[in-house]
């Protein structure tokens, strides 16, 4: 193997508290096992591995969840968050889907990350994420259980991203009373993000207006190697090997890292000058070998004269975001609060 | 101003001070990390991490490929990551030292049962901490928990549902004429809403249920408003058979427990087990054939089955006990049956069990321990006896399969909510196995659970479901541990639902337990037990 055998865990360890190494450095253990060398993946072991919680349509902290059928043909199930009102303690089963009654309420559809195999909307740490996201942003959160690889490749994602999102904007009762329509917003992690980016394609090309797009640490990547990929493979968590290995997994049989699903701006990709395509924030984290992918990302939208911002995090990790005892985490919790309430106050 | 936790580590202090007697608080699990499924003590976080460490640096350092190795390892309680790291330090430690051609064994060919793990380690892991899943988030409140998966499409469903509630309410607060006229509603609404699937399906039959409750007022609790509830024994075996056969709930229970009763029996040479409900002991016959095919060869089994007397002067019992004594002979496995008969599970005592104490007991109950819950105020519950005598046997593990629902509430309504959504899924997840010729008797199967849920009260409510975390707090109280059912078992239970070619099924892993659910909804809860040793019993 190219790189360096030393697996400097003593790096990492001092850049995230101990409890998010030990969380992180957990999920990268258990994901090598399931990982196999010929591009299969031990699915029973990463299920039994995985820790999900279910849907509590009771309020906890304030908000309750419960899944949807989203496609009967899929099976494509959701887990849909919203926010308690006031201080009920049991919602009603008939309320389930009463609808908003907020003048402006952020409809987040959220792709969970995984690298596009592992984790499902049911799994702890995103119900967790989803869940903080309701009480951070006063949304609503539709959390997708999309189809994984690598026994359903691309596009599956893709369509099952864009099977919520015409699920959602149809739902009468998601509305916003002011203007009878659904504010949807796209935000994922991960592969999750590089989710939110091409179901925004999709949503631009049908006509469906999705508001805002929110990457967090979005999985992309190309054929070249990047200087951050090889100055930072193996150092923190990732390595260049295993995401090779997911985008075998997730890609067409045969194609490269060049694909358009994995390199939106590279030779393959597609120009996006003049097309309205929703505003985008990027998160990407200084201690992702990812990075000069993601950055590329970014500018591929600036050039495009789409509205983006950029959040650089010179210090975090991959998965900062799973647990709040970070510095990071307040600050882009923040970040992603003002970028859904925006057009609330427009008058 | 958000929702942002404080950044502890001790978080989750266990809010539970738990019936169990002594003072010393459980160690707090670091808080953050419970939020995300996983059990660690905050002070024992720097020993896990260099546990991690170790076995990164043992798996860069291997040449075998890990993931072939790592996956013939029997995983325990994932949760818990200390242990977890351990199994597998463990099992690479002692095999990173193998020459390579031994590692490039091909996958063995799948024999349910056979499927021999090669853990060098064969051990079971014990919940360390009993109480040690009450120090988890208030998400994971489960008593209070309601699950709902829905597809509510039209307005139509919507409003049926809420007459549904309304209905059940009115007939909480005993206002039985607009109860009654409520029922008509729906009735009508019915012919609007999509009955082919979710809660359209299923409404016909609560429908039926709080109509026959209403009026049949009078005679609650005094049998007869019960009695189509509670068919004969032979109906009951007939429709039973139905739902075996179309659905895997209780394929899954019997493969499940099954399995764990094999590795139980592992090093036995005289083994019993005690079947809570014989009907036509269809659990049997995999058992036995595994057992011939052990290596080492198959123990003397003795099977107890307990089932209700049979009418007409048959001996239902002793015609399956022939009829798996004929198989077990097949397969050269030396095999005694004994039937006890008896209507009601409490009514059997230890004695007619004839327990020798060279056997290793195996105690399984598929659904019967929830029927020990009815509450007579003027004794002690019927559970409490029963759990009493199973650990006085000191068996060596006991196979607990229950209806993961929360059908015994206090209040009606509360009971009829949670009814309506299990159900509902359930129907589901037998509509879309709608090949089977079997399904329509098995609806009855389950229309006549419903029945018994919505209709009946006192001593003839039999169908008084729990969900798996009480029972846990129920069996510990009484003196039993967990034992895990491991990644083995997760698999083979996996593996069999594809022999259902139905999407949709989804086994989980749940603290050791093992459970069945449709759409993300557990529906079926598996777990296995054995007497703890520290408790004493009175």
């Amino acid at each position: 193997m190219a790189r360096s055998d030393e697996v400097d865990i003593k790096e990492s360890k001092m850049v995230v508290p101990l409890n998010m190494w030990v969380l992180i450095s957990n999920f990268k253990l258990a994901y090598n096992l399931l990982r196999r060398p010929d591009g299969t993946f031990n699915r029973h072991l990463a299920e039994f591995l995985d820790r999900k919680v279910p849907a509590n349509a009771n309020p906890v902290d304030g908000v309750f969840s419960f899944d949807v059928i989203v496609d009967r043909e899929t099976n494509l199930l959701s887990r849909i968050y919203r926010p308690a009102e006031g201080e009920e303690t049991h919602v009603n089963i008939v309320d389930l889907e009463k609808p908003v009654t907020a003048e402006v309420l952020p409809v987040i559809i959220f792709f969970h990350g995984g690298s596009f195999a592992h984790s499902s909307a049911n799994s702890a740490i995103y119900d967790t994420l989803c869940r903080r996201l309701v009480g951070i942003c006063k949304a609503v959160v539709v959390s997708v259980n999309y189809r994984r690889a690598p026994e359903n490749r691309y596009p599956c994602a893709y369509d099952d991203g864009w099977a919520a999102v015409k699920w959602v904007s149809s739902r009468s009762w998601l509305q916003s009373r002011k203007d009878q329509k659904v504010h949807i917003y796209l935000v994922g992690d991960s592969s999750g993000g590089n989710i939110v980016h091409h179901v925004a394609m999709r949503a631009v090309e049908s006509g469906i207006e999705v508001l805002g797009n929110i990457l967090l640490n979005p999985l992309f990547g190309g054929e070249g190697r990047s200087d951050s990929e090889k100055r930072l493979d193996g150092k923190y968590f990732v390595t260049i090997k295993d995401r090779d290995w997911y985008w075998r997994a997730f890609l067409p049989e045969g194609e490269d890292r060049n694909h358009p699903a994995c390199n939106p701006f590279g030779p393959k990709g597609k120009n996006l000058e003049g097309i309205a395509f929703p505003k985008s924030l990027v998160v990407v984290a200084g201690l992702d070998l990812l990075q000069d992918w993601q950055l590329a990302y970014a500018r591929g939208l600036e050039k495009a004269g789409q509205d983006v911002k950029l959040l650089f995090l010179e210090q975090a990790t991959v998965g900062f975001y799973l647990l709040p005892n970070n510095e990071h985490f307040s600050p882009v919790m923040d970040e992603i609060r003002n970028f859904v309430s925006s057009d609330r106050f427009v008058g | 101003m958000g929702s942002y936790e404080q950044p502890s580590a001790g978080g989750g202090a266990s809010s539970n001070g738990s019936s169990s007697s002594s003072g010393t608080r459980p160690a707090e699990m670091d808080g953050l990390l419970a939020g995300a499924g996983y059990k660690v003590k905050a002070a024992e976080l720097h020993q896990v991490a260099r546990r991690i460490e170790r076995l990164e640096n043992v798996m860069v350092n291997s040449a075998a490929d890990i993931s072939h190795l790592a996956s013939d390892t029997v995983h325990y309680d994932p949760a818990d990551i200390g242990s977890w790291v351990d199994t597998l330090l463990t099992e690479l430690n002692q095999t990173v030292s193998l020459p390579c051609d031994l590692l490039e064994l091909p996958d063995l060919p799948t024999c349910p049962l056979l499927d021999e793990t090669t853990t060098l380690d064969n051990r079971w892991v014990v919940g360390q901490n009993d109480q040690s899943h009450h120090s988890l988030t208030p998400q994971q409140q489960q008593f209070q928990q309601l699950t709902v998966v829905t597809s509510m499409e039209e307005n139509s469903g919507i409003r049926l549902v809420h007459m549904l509630m309304t209905c059940a309410d009115s007939l909480q607060r005993g206002e039985l004429a607009l109860a009654g006229s409520l029922i008509e509603d729906m009735q009508g609404l019915l012919a609007h809403v999509n009955t082919s699937c979710g809660i359209g399906k299923v409404a016909g039959y609560f429908i039926d249920a709080l109509s026959r409750r209403i009026f049949a007022a009078g005679t609650i609790g005094t049998g007869s408003s019960s009695s189509y509830c509670t068919g004969s024994p032979s109906e009951d075996e007939v429709l039973y058979h139905h739902y075996y056969e179309a659905c895997p709930y209780l394929k899954f229970a019997h493969f499940t427990a099954n399995q764990a009763i094999l590795e139980a029996f592992n090093g036995h040479d005289c083994v019993h087990v005690i079947d809570f409900n014989l009907m036509h002991g269809l659990q049997w016959p995999a058992l036995i054939q595994a057992l011939a095919l052990r290596p080492g060869g198959p123990p003397l089994l003795r099977l107890t089955g307990i089932g209700p007397p049979s009418p007409d002067g048959r001996d239902t019992l002793r015609e399956i006990g022939l009829k798996l004594a004929e198989l077990a002979r097949s397969v050269n496995v030396r095999f005694a049956f004994r039937g006890v008969a008896a209507s009601r599970l409490e009514d059997v005592k230890p004695w007619m069990l004839q327990v020798s104490p060279k056997e290793a007991v195996a105690v399984n109950s598929i659904m019967q321990l929830h029927r020990l819950l009815g509450s007579d105020p003027t004794r002690e519950p019927a559970i409490q006896s029963v759990l009493t005598w199973i650990r006085s046997l000191n068996p060596k593990i006991m196979t607990v399969v229950e209806q993961e629902a929360n059908h015994n509430q206090p209040r009606f309504l509360d009971r009829f909510t949670e009814a309506l959504y299990y159900y509902s899924t359930m129907f589901d997840s037998l509509e879309a196995c709608s090949l089977q010729p079997d399904k329509a008797l098995a609806e009855i199967y389950i229309q006549k659970e419903i029945c018994n849920v919505v209709c009946c009260e006192g001593s003839a409510r039999l169908e008084r479901h729990e969900p798996l975390a009480k029972w846990r707090d129920r069996l510990t109280e009484a003196g039993f541990r967990a034992l895990h059912l491991g990644s083995n078992a997760f698999k083979q239970a996996s593996m069999l639902l594809t022999l259902f070619s139905v999407e949709g099924y989804c086994v989980e892993e749940n603290e050791g337990c093992l459970t069945l659910g449709w759409h993300s909804r557990p529906l079926i809860a598996a777990s296995a037990w054995q007497a703890a040793p520290e408790y004493e019993v009175a």
